[in-house]
């Protein structure tokens, strides 16, 4: 019992990493309808960023908004100089993920080119552990979860307080008619894509430092723990991409302390199975069945 | 020299082979397969499991079961266990999801594929793989070089047949109708085809090709471990279709040729250039930016696809008609 609860502290941790980087996944999607499977592959860029940053005596957090920053700029950039560019040319969504994960072998291997195949290591303090009943966490991880949920309720008062988070919720609604009625659809998909980007650069960053140490191929094992927490909120749908993180990121470390630790990403696959089998469009369907994703 | 030549022929006709099962999935059918490579690695550790022996024979390596048949059993099991898991991954992945959804779910399952076999020792011996797999035809008595030509000429003869079945299946109203499938899912599904029914038929022929692929390359090599399958793999193949041409035998196999042989294994003779993983990096890189680029300038590929006519018999009678027709109205 006692390790159940001391794990669900790590539970909480993974899903505030998963939290942006989801949110981030999805909140791109909804707004262009494009699957981006190279967003594993920014994170883990954005990561090694943010390890540049930390060598050259940057603070660990600064380090993580510039990661951001960085995901972010380069999402935009991808956006308008490499996918905008082939959807103009009337590339179907199908030819999309083909050259999205052209991108990402791209990104991933050039990230190998640069800085090899292993890993590298971000600074960070020793000690300082705090208990909250049974749950242990170090300083990082506290402010891991508390970045994890400020930029969830951030995105949430974006979506529902501000004219912006409306015109992004009528571009992912329904894009002609939000053009129609004067949204200014193109800004608005540039702004997705750089919110995407900053989320899963900060998330980059985040896992890092949970894991302590970033390597080339950290983003896939990423990439199957956010498309299982995207498909269990139902894709497009950013509150489900919320409420899908914290459970797979629970589920993620209890399944550690079941199964063995190798086993845990199995689990969040085995709820990706289950979804897909039993309710393909996720708990909350709306966005999945109007793109027609899933039916 | 010679002895590389078997080699460089052996991933070439194997790439040739594996190429040709994924166009039937993605070049004919339409469905994008982003976890091909997990069914030539089924294919591989069937053969090895169906040819090492009992586990406990092989001290050092570790997995779930073995035994040792002769030749063409292995290979057969492999393309059955192939087209299973074809069926498998199909079923959760093709039913009610978009194109692009079902591709991003099955690159999940080849990323777990990897992971599961990679962390579980005991099942397939885990990141160190299987090795000493022994090599067929084990009556034949041949010199060394001349059995690796042997074993070649025989994966020759495979490719032949492959062909065939590939240019009876494309050429028959089944694959006009996975081209209906790919064109247009919603005007196939009015003209009356359980479209999940075609796709899942061609993951389990496709999946029993890339199985027969990896079969013999395990065989050839003698060994197989986690490292020789993770995603970029697929890509390699994906590769071969597009700048070959997707959905034109010819071209695929050219693609295979060009991408699978020249592009990936030529590279090995190239001096290493600093840091060993270098070479293998940039590969990748480039692979993927000649994806991007034949998407954009020539998306069908080096030699496109054939517009294929069905009407000869029908062009044949109406100038008759007309000819008939005339000759009435003067008579």
């Amino acid at each position: 019992m006692n390790q159940v609860l001391s794990s669900l502290g790590f539970g909480i941790v993974t899903a505030s990493i998963l939290l942006p980087a989801a949110i981030g996944f999805t909140l791109q999607f909804s707004a262009t309808n494009v699957l981006n499977i190279g967003f594993g592959s920014q994170m883990t860029l954005a990561a090694f960023i943010g390890y540049v940053c930390t060598s050259h005596g940057i603070g660990l957090w600064y380090a993580l908004v510039l990661a951001g920053v960085f995901g972010g700029v380069t999402s935009l950039l991808l956006n308008r100089f490499l996918l905008t560019p082939f959807m103009r040319r009337g590339t179907t969504f199908f030819g999309m993920i083909v050259i999205t994960i052209a991108l990402s072998l791209v990104l991933e291997y050039t990230i190998e080119a640069i800085w090899g195949p292993v890993s590298v290591f971000y600074p960070l303090s020793t000690g300082g552990i705090v208990h909250v009943g049974a749950m242990s966490f170090t300083a990082e991880q506290l402010v891991i979860i508390g970045i994890g949920v400020a930029l969830a309720l951030a995105t949430h008062a974006m979506l529902r307080y501000t004219r912006t988070g409306k015109a992004m919720r009528a571009v992912a609604g329904n894009a002609p008619l939000a053009r129609a009625s004067g949204v200014p659809a193109q800004r608005i998909v540039d702004l997705a894509w750089l919110l995407s980007g900053f989320m899963g650069g900060a998330a980059g960053v985040m896992l890092g430092i949970s894991l302590a140490s970033v390597s080339f191929t950290m983003g896939d094992t990423m990439l199957i723990e956010i498309i299982a927490a995207a498909v269990l909120g139902g894709v497009g749908q950013v509150y489900g991409a919320m409420l899908g993180s914290v459970v797979i990121g629970v589920l993620l470390e209890e399944s550690a302390v079941v199964l063995s630790g190798a086993y845990a990403p199995i689990s969040a696959f085995v709820v990706l199975v289950i979804v897909l089998l039993i309710r393909p469009t996720g708990l909350f369907a709306g966005t999945a069945k109007a793109k027609g994703v899933a039916a | 020299m010679s002895y590389y030549l078997t080699v460089m022929a052996m991933y070439i006709l194997i790439g040739i082979i594996a190429a040709w099962g994924l166009n039937l999935q993605f070049g004919e059918t339409g469905v994008l397969n982003f976890a091909y490579v997990m069914f030539i690695a089924a294919g591989a550790y069937t053969t090895a499991v169906f040819t090492l022996g009992h586990p406990s024979a092989n001290g050092t390596q570790q997995y779930f079961w073995g035994t040792h048949l002769p030749f063409p059993i292995p290979w057969i099991a492999s393309m059955a266990v192939g087209a299973v898991l074809g069926v498998l991954v199909g079923l959760v992945s093709l039913r009610r999801l978009r194109g692009d959804y079902q591709a991003m779910v099955m690159l999940v399952v080849s990323l777990i594929a990897t992971y599961l076999v990679s962390a579980n020792t005991g099942f397939l011996n885990g990141q160190t793989g299987l090795a000493l797999i022994p090599a067929p035809f084990g009556s034949v008595h041949l010199s060394e070089l001349n059995y690796r030509w042997f074993f070649v000429a025989v994966t020759a003869v495979v490719a032949l047949l492959v062909f065939d079945v590939m240019r009876r299946i494309t050429g028959s109203p089944l694959g006009r109708t996975m081209r209906a499938v790919r064109e247009n899912e919603a005007a196939a599904v009015a003209l009356g085809t359980n479209v999940v029914k075609i796709r899942l038929l061609t993951m389990a022929v496709g999946g029993a090709i890339a199985a027969l692929a990896g079969a013999i390359e395990v065989q050839f090599i003698g060994a197989w471990s986690p490292a020789g399958w993770t995603y970029p793999e697929t890509f390699g193949l994906f590769a071969a279709v597009l700048v070959g041409g997707r959905g034109n035998l010819g071209g695929v196999a050219l693609g295979a040729f060009l991408v699978q042989g020249l592009f990936l294994e030529g590279t090995v003779l190239l001096p290493s250039l600093g840091n060993p993983d270098l070479v293998g990096a940039v590969q990748w890189i480039t692979m993927g930016v000649m994806i991007m680029l034949f998407m954009w300038f020539r998306p069908r590929g080096v030699l496109p696809e054939r517009r294929r006519r069905f009407a000869t018999e029908a062009r044949s009678r109406v100038p008759l008609l007309l000819v008939r027709a005339q000759r009435d109205a003067r008579g």
